[in-house]
């Protein structure tokens, strides 16, 4: 009996080790179940699920057009969004999502999606590093780590062959919005940082904002000279001609060499104003078509 | 007559430093002496030159025109309404120019070349509505039909506008410069297109001057001194209307201004007399708008911003000041 009492004894502590150590430390997120209905509200979040083997139940309506997804997305339902909420939160719920990747955009409607119970992560890079950073955290999140890892070093040589070979430098000016009050991107802006990528230098007049863009005095504009000027009004294919004729004959900045040169660039697909998993190629056509660099 | 006298040099003497300092100053420095030899026809040529001669100018006198016509737009309809919250937003001009904008830069951003003409026909075409309305049926040119169809327009027009940007969400960064009020350094091209309607206003307002002094001693005063004061406020309300949309077409929304400044120079002169109220608010309306565009594009330079808040700082502690006085 009391060999039996010792034997217990020296097999209990580690067992009561074993379930301290259960009850203390709950399984991490990384440990957890990966989320199994994902709702993506930017193209950057479908595009990069899909790129990773997982099938979203829901996108969302996006800018620039439905072509900036996947062709592997097209049977997946389409949530209309609207400012400042993003989706119809009863149309998001009869999804019965497990994840939501969103974007700041919708701020006012991530919280209500959070009241709702629904898990809610922020996923819109605003450079090309953090689309590296952000691919490898949705990988983790869906269970697809390695995927991921193999992804981000894909998109890096990727990324490092459209700028191979930049020669030119040309002062950039790239302005969002229509009229004679367009708002520019700055380095910090999604656009920003692909064009300085593709070997662009922005005309900013030394602007710095948290938001990555401002509306800035058209007396900087003709002081700093821009040999290009690429505008993204959120407008469609049709209005190209219409809005280079009226950037062209902006008095302000008739004297630019960007409007002498004729370099004035309409991009309607929005691929400059919403960051995307398209990184290379984006920066491909800026060099190609706008920089000529 | 000593205090009008005063208060008329004051402004002129505003008017003449608030012109200074939009030529001036800016985003870029250029001297001075650069800005004078400009405008005199002696300029170096390069960045400078076109900053002063294509920038600046046009933009400061864009600034007094549009800031000399919502001060006599004000003046005219508080006289003519005989209300002291009278404004162009009265007669519906304001919610119509801006419907019109953010329709042609939501709806139709291919057209946005149209802008101006755009916000100039809606205006143009509420204030159409508000007197459709207000001169017909019982009670017709009534000051209270006037201002409650005014209203009435003004809502619908503010609904349609409100819609529009809640349906392009995306698109209404655009919208913003001109719902908050600002000029652009457009050079002279929508002046071109717009004086006509600015003249029309400037001289519909002029002729109006005596009738609405006579009209200020009341209707019936007016009517046994052989004035028709249903045709005089009617006259003053398209005078206004074509003011305001034209100013609209340029500036955006800027309805404060229209509002505070008559106040502003009846308190200081002491007089409601148009002869005096009319050419004072041109000139304070004037001086306000270049000196608040001027703040606004030089505050946080290289970064511009609307004109319309730096104008109620502006205006609003001298209102506020006055008022006292005047209480």
């Amino acid at each position: 009996m009391r060999r039996f009492i010792r034997r217990m004894r020296e097999q209990s502590t580690p067992l009561a080790a074993l379930l301290l150590v259960a009850l203390l430390c709950p399984p991490s997120a990384a440990q957890a179940a990966p989320p199994k209905r994902i709702v993506a509200l930017t193209p950057f979040g479908a595009n990069t699920l899909v790129k990773l083997g997982v099938e979203p139940v829901g996108i969302s309506q996006t800018l620039g057009g439905q072509e900036r997804f996947s062709p592997k997305l097209e049977d997946v339902e389409v949530l209309p969004l609207s400012h400042p909420n993003g989706p119809n939160l009863e149309q998001l719920a009869a999804l019965d999502p497990d994840l939501v990747l969103s974007s700041p955009t919708w701020a006012k409607g991530n919280d209500s999606m959070g009241d709702l119970g629904i898990r809610v992560l922020v996923r819109e890079p605003r450079n090309v590093n953090s689309s590296f950073a952000q691919t490898l955290a949705i990988g983790g999140l869906v269970g697809k780590r390695s995927q991921a890892e193999r992804l981000v070093k894909a998109m890096k040589k990727d990324v490092a062959k459209a700028r191979r070979g930049i020669e030119r430098r040309p002062t950039v000016m790239l302005i969002l919005g229509v009229g004679r009050t367009p708002f520019t991107f700055l380095p910090n802006s999604w656009g920003g940082d692909l064009v300085t990528k593709a070997g662009g230098r922005l005309l900013t007049g030394g602007v710095e904002s948290s938001s990555g863009f401002e509306r800035i005095s058209d007396e900087v504009v003709v002081a700093e000279d821009p040999d290009v000027i690429v505008a993204v009004p959120h407008a469609n294919e049709d209005d190209i001609p219409s809005l280079t004729e009226y950037l062209r004959t902006n008095p302000a900045w008739a004297t630019t060499s960007a409007v002498r040169g004729g370099r004035i660039h309409i991009s309607v697909d929005n691929s400059l104003l919403q960051a995307g998993t398209e990184v290379a190629r984006t920066i491909r056509k800026v060099r190609r078509v706008y920089l000529e660099n | 007559m000593a205090r009008r006298t005063l208060v008329f040099a004051a402004l002129l003497a505003a008017l003449a430093a608030a012109v200074v300092a939009s030529l001036a100053l800016g985003a870029v420095k250029v001297p001075f002496s650069e800005v004078i030899d400009v405008l005199l026809g002696n300029g170096s040529g390069g960045p400078e030159q076109q900053i002063v001669e294509t920038l600046r100018l046009p933009r400061t006198v864009e600034a007094l025109v549009v800031g000399a016509a919502l001060g006599i737009a004000g003046a005219i309809l508080q006289g003519a309404l005989a209300n002291p919250l009278a404004s162009p937003d009265v007669i519906g001009v304001t919610g119509g120019a801006g419907f019109g904008a953010i329709l042609i830069i939501i709806a139709f951003p291919g057209s946005i070349a149209l802008l101006p003409v755009g916000a100039l026909f809606f205006g143009l075409l509420a204030a159409a509505l508000v007197f459709a309305f207000a001169w017909s049926g019982a009670n017709r040119g009534s000051v209270g039909k006037v201002i409650l169809a005014g209203i009435a327009v003004l809502s619908l027009f503010t609904a349609a506008t409100t819609g529009l940007l809640a349906a392009y969400p995306e698109r209404a960064p655009s919208a913003i410069f001109f719902i908050a009020g600002g000029l652009t350094s457009s050079g002279w091209d929508e002046m071109q297109t717009i004086w006509p309607y600015f003249a029309a206003g400037f001289a519909c307002a002029l002729l109006l001057i005596r009738p609405l002094d006579r009209l200020a001693l009341g209707d019936d005063v007016a009517a046994s001194l052989g004035s028709r004061p249903h045709l005089i406020r009617l006259g003053a309300a398209v005078s206004a209307a074509l003011l305001a949309a034209a100013s609209a077409a340029i500036a955006g929304l800027l309805g404060f201004l229209g509002l505070v400044v008559p106040h502003v120079v009846r308190m200081a002169g002491g007089t409601s007399s148009h002869t005096f109220v009319v050419p004072a608010s041109a000139i304070g309306g004037a001086a306000l708008l270049a000196a608040g565009d001027t703040l606004a594009r030089t505050l946080r330079a290289p970064i511009e911003m609307p004109v319309g808040p730096f104008m109620v700082v502006l205006g609003v502690p001298l209102f506020l000041w006055l008022l006292r006085k005047a209480v």
